[in-house]
């Protein structure tokens, strides 16, 4: 297998001679690609060599070297490590042909990186802003671009009270308020015109539908205030009496721009930032950003603390399945009854986060090397007897209550459907992916951290519907009791980091993509080290954000009732999907 | 007419009203308080011993909360579509006994504002009327979620009154009679659910559908339609739909019991006619206790479903019921024997285990 990968990787320099470069330098992997032959090798890479699943698009700003880079990681179903390839491309003048004729699940992550870099995907079908609002100035992104109230480039910043006099930074920007507005621009008659695109878009499809009968369209905003949506997240649809016939996916809403404060911040205080982003599962969050900060300081933790991290991760996994089913049957109507029961259970793997981290839900338990925290007294029996007593039984009980209700048969099966295909182009991962047929774990895939020795199954159904997604979830459950039962089983004693603890690491410069099978899904790190105290890039490929790619497909044809089941079955959190 | 039945009908309904308001406020309680506990919650417990304050909590908030009219909603309407929607639910309970005749001051007052001959019919009528309450909601609020919910009632309505009629249908015969207080009368010895079992069932899920109870609030919808047809009321207009629908669900409640579990009838009531109210009052709780069990346990089913099941199988199972019923009442009158009666729920039961036979899967799974 590894030797064969050999052989492609060679091959791909040598298939597009002068086309096609190893990326050369230290720390890097991957190729560097010309832009004009990007679609030309995308295409070899997909049809010829087996990399059928586009994991991350995103891009980096080298300001220094006065390029754009476009980065792409691309994986096999079937397993295996990543495939890297690189495009450099002018910072005044950054275009880069689009992937979504050929990788569909390109389109959020290309139009997220022309939002935020200002890389223009030429040919990408619908290239809007996505997270910023139309009419943002700038790519925030950009390592020149500076917002309102800057004060400098990287964490830690300077005293305000440098001889003991304190000043506000609003009074020392030269801007005053750094609002830079257009020569003729009145803010009391500006009105918001950032839903033009999106309604135009939507109109070119109503255009387009075929009816017999003459009947009506209408345009409904399900969204940013609704019950269903789990956040701010906004659903714009196009009914056809019941029948959704368009939906674009509106988000953003809660954006802060968590990637540049990420590389603000230095290394250590990312830690605790990432467990904001999904932050119904902050261990797994902890768990992607160690691995791949891991991966460019070139250490590995201690026997005691894999695993450790890795019965956290599954604690993590099991509430948030419990969380997601709980909420997937409320958005089916039921009134909160299975919601609580599941919560109930939830609660006991928080009192243990609590114990161990000091905090219920932002865990920040992680550390590069390591854990921060050993377990403290009775922590133990306490986890072995949810994994061994209580959770098994409980897990029973919801199966019993929920999984052959007629009802809830009645609106999961057959709706939402994505087929294996599809699944992969449009890059879902996680239950999404595995309950469309495609036994595709990164836990088994591209084992990371100490899952190689553990046994359990990857959790698949073949149908692809919102029923079979609620099947995937409650099959990991019981794989991820597995699990913890063998880790608490083995867990040995020893050091819990590797070396001592420190507030600045040192990061060798580089680049390092660390992924994980959280729950909702594949969760990225891309972080590309200039051997400063502060990442120079820090890219989260969130799952949620990816997933939702696949949404308009699952929804059209269904009613409107099933959209909101279909959103619920795709389990996101605004947390990441907006970071 | 003299001065005395004027009174007496003024305080009756004066009574009748106050008992719904009141029921109505204390329900919304009952349900918090029995979901907390089917949810492993306690429920209110601040306001009062219990939380036994809590709806005049609810009360003053609603009074006091800002009435919004939206800008474009058409007002004249938007304003009468409660008050159309809380008016029927009020009066239907008109026609209900709930309790013997007692004797009171030398004058035997029945315990039931009117008898109509007619009350069935009455009944029918009136809760139809609560529908225009909701679609003229809905259409006049000019929000599109609330446009949706009014028209999803208007067609849930449709299609499960049919059925609801026809299961009224069963009492009817067996009494021959649409007046209530006969119906009621009839069932001293024998409860007609027993001779109904399917007549009662059709009934009592008709009347989720009919109150917008769950699995039936499709109008309402919260998870899809923000909140339906009521989307854009606010404060005291919110309330009277909210008042609507609970006084609804006690009426209906009412009304299931009158028809085929005996309605006020019971051990002793003969000798103690004040056993009458509290016996009819238990049984109600009982129904509406079954109510928010249901809503506890059960999701939504989809609208076009819903639909389904009303045309293709609740319907059906009325029609046959009420023939079923027509023939049973026809041989027990040709040979003069009331045992064949018993012909009904067998043979009506049969016939709903074939229609549940030939439907199965067809309702729900089955579709992939």
């Amino acid at each position: 297998m590894s030797e064969q990968m050999i052989l492609t990787q060679t091959d791909l320099a040598e298939r597009f001679p002068g086309k096609v470069r190893r990326d050369e330098r230290k720390g890097y992997e991957g190729y560097i690609v010309e832009a004009d032959a990007l679609l030309q090798v995308a295409q070899t890479l997909r049809d010829e060599m087996g990399y059928d699943y586009l994991s991350s698009i995103t891009g980096v700003d080298y300001l220094p070297d006065g390029y754009m880079e476009s980065v792409y990681h691309f994986y096999r179903t079937t397993g295996g490590p990543a495939l890297v390839l690189k495009v450099q491309t002018p910072r005044d003048h950054a275009v880069v042909p689009s992937l979504v004729s050929l990788y569909p699940g390109a389109e959020f992550q290309e139009r997220e990186a022309w939002d935020l870099l200002g890389i223009r995907y030429e040919g990408h079908p619908d290239l809007r802003r996505i997270l910023m609002w139309e009419g943002f100035a700038g790519h925030p992104l950009r390592k020149d671009w500076r917002e309102p109230y800057y004060e400098e480039d990287a964490k830690p910043f300077k005293s305000r009270w440098p001889d003991g006099h304190v000043y506000r930074i609003e009074d020392k920007n030269p801007f005053h308020k750094n609002v830079d507005y257009p020569p003729d621009f009145d803010p009391d008659q500006w009105v918001a015109d950032n839903d033009a695109a999106l309604y135009a878009s939507l109109a070119k499809i109503q255009s387009t539908l075929d009816s017999s009968l003459k009947t009506d369209t209408v345009i409904v905003n399900m969204g940013p205030q609704h019950p269903s949506t789990h956040g701010v997240f906004r659903m714009v649809v196009l009914l056809e009496g019941e029948t959704v016939r368009a939906l674009k996916p509106v988000m953003g809403y809660l954006h802060r721009n968590h990637e540049k404060i990420g590389e603000r911040n230095t290394y250590i205080m990312n830690m605790p930032f990432t467990d904001r982003l999904d932050y119904l599962s902050s261990m797994s969050n902890n768990f992607g950003y160690a691995l791949a900060v891991e991966k460019l300081m070139g250490i590995k933790p201690p026997e005691r603390a894999e695993y450790l991290r890795v019965i956290m991760a599954e604690f993590t996994r099991i509430s948030n399945h419990l969380f997601a089913i709980g909420s997937l049957l409320n958005d089916l109507g039921a009134y909160f009854t299975p919601m609580l029961y599941a919560i109930e259970e939830r609660e006991l793997i928080l009192d243990i986060f609590e114990a161990v981290a000091g905090s219920r839900m932002m865990c920040n338990y992680f550390r590069f090397g390591g854990v921060a925290r050993d377990l403290p007294e009775g922590v133990y029996e306490k986890m072995r007897d949810l994994a061994f007593e209580r959770l098994p039984r409980r897990i029973d009980e919801l199966d019993l209550y929920l999984t052959n209700n007629e009802i809830i048969r009645a609106r999961c099966e057959g709706v939402g459907v994505l087929t294996p295909e599809q699944a992969i182009a449009f890059s879902a991962s996680g239950p999404l992916l595995r309950a469309s047929g495609v036994p595709y774990d990164i836990r088994r895939a591209d084992p990371y951290s100490i899952y190689d020795r553990f046994e359990f199954d990857v959790a698949v159904r073949y149908h692809g519907d919102v029923y079979d997604r609620y099947l995937v979830r409650l099959d990991e459950i019981r794989q991820s009791i597995r699990i913890l039962q063998q880790a608490l089983r083995d867990l040995p004693q020893g050091p819990i980091l590797a070396g001592k603890p420190q507030y600045q690491v040192r990061v060798p410069p580089g680049e390092a993509y660390g992924r994980v099978e959280a729950p909702k899904g594949e969760l990225g790190f891309y972080v590309v080290s200039n051997g400063k105290p502060n990442p120079w890039r820090y890219h989260v490929r969130a799952p949620s954000f990816v997933n939702i790619t696949a949404l308009e497909t699952m929804a059209k044809g269904n009613k409107v009732a099933d959209v909101v089941a279909i959103l619920g079955s795709i389990d996101i959190v605004l947390g990441e999907l907006d970071r | 007419m003299d001065w005395a039945s004027l009174a007496e009908w003024t305080l009756k309904s004066f009574a009748l009203i106050f008992a719904l308001l009141g029921g109505f406020a204390y329900l919304t309680l009952f349900e918090r308080k029995l979901i907390a506990r089917f949810q492993v919650r306690i429920g209110p417990n601040r306001a009062g011993p219990f939380g036994l304050l809590q709806p005049v909590a609810d009360g003053i908030k609603l009074i006091f909360k800002e009435e919004l009219i939206p800008a474009q909603a058409d007002k004249i309407i938007f304003i009468l579509a409660p008050i159309i929607t809380v008016v029927p639910a009020l009066v239907i309970m008109a026609v209900v006994p709930f309790g013997p005749p007692i004797q009171l001051f030398g004058r035997t007052i029945s315990l039931q504002i009117i008898d109509l001959n007619v009350g069935v019919l009455y009944i029918m009528a009136i809760a139809s009327v609560s529908v225009y309450g909701i679609v003229l909601a809905g259409w006049s609020s000019n929000n599109k979620y609330a446009t949706l919910g009014g028209i999803r009632s208007s067609a849930q309505m449709i299609s499960y009154e049919l059925a609801l009629g026809l299961a009224f249908t069963g009492p009817v015969l067996l009494t021959s009679s649409l007046s209530l207080a006969e119906i009621v009368e009839a069932q001293r010895h024998i409860w007609f659910v027993l001779y109904q079992p399917v007549g009662a069932f059709i009934f009592w899920i008709s009347t989720l559908a009919e109150v917008n109870r769950a699995p039936f609030d499709m109008p309402e919808a919260e998870q899809e339609l923000t909140a339906g047809y009521h989307t854009e009321y606010s404060g005291m207009k919110f309330a009277l739909f909210f008042m609507a629908e609970y006084i609804k669900m006690i009426a209906v409640s009412a009304i299931a019991v009158t028809l085929f579990f005996g309605g006020y009838r019971g051990p002793f009531v003969d000798q103690v006619p004040l056993l009458g109210p509290i016996y009819f009052l238990l049984k109600v709780v009982g129904f509406l206790f079954l109510m928010v069990w249901v809503r506890a346990t059960l999701p939504r089913i989809r609208y076009d479903r819903l639909m389904a099941f009303g045309w293709k199988v609740l319907f059906s199972l009325a029609l046959g019921n009420a023939m079923l019923t027509a023939l049973g009442v026809l041989l027990a009158d040709m040979f003069q024997n009331s045992l064949w009666l018993w012909s009904i729920p067998v043979t009506t039961i049969a016939f709903f285990l074939l229609v549940a036979y030939l439907m199965r899967g067809s309702i729900a799974g089955g579709n992939r």
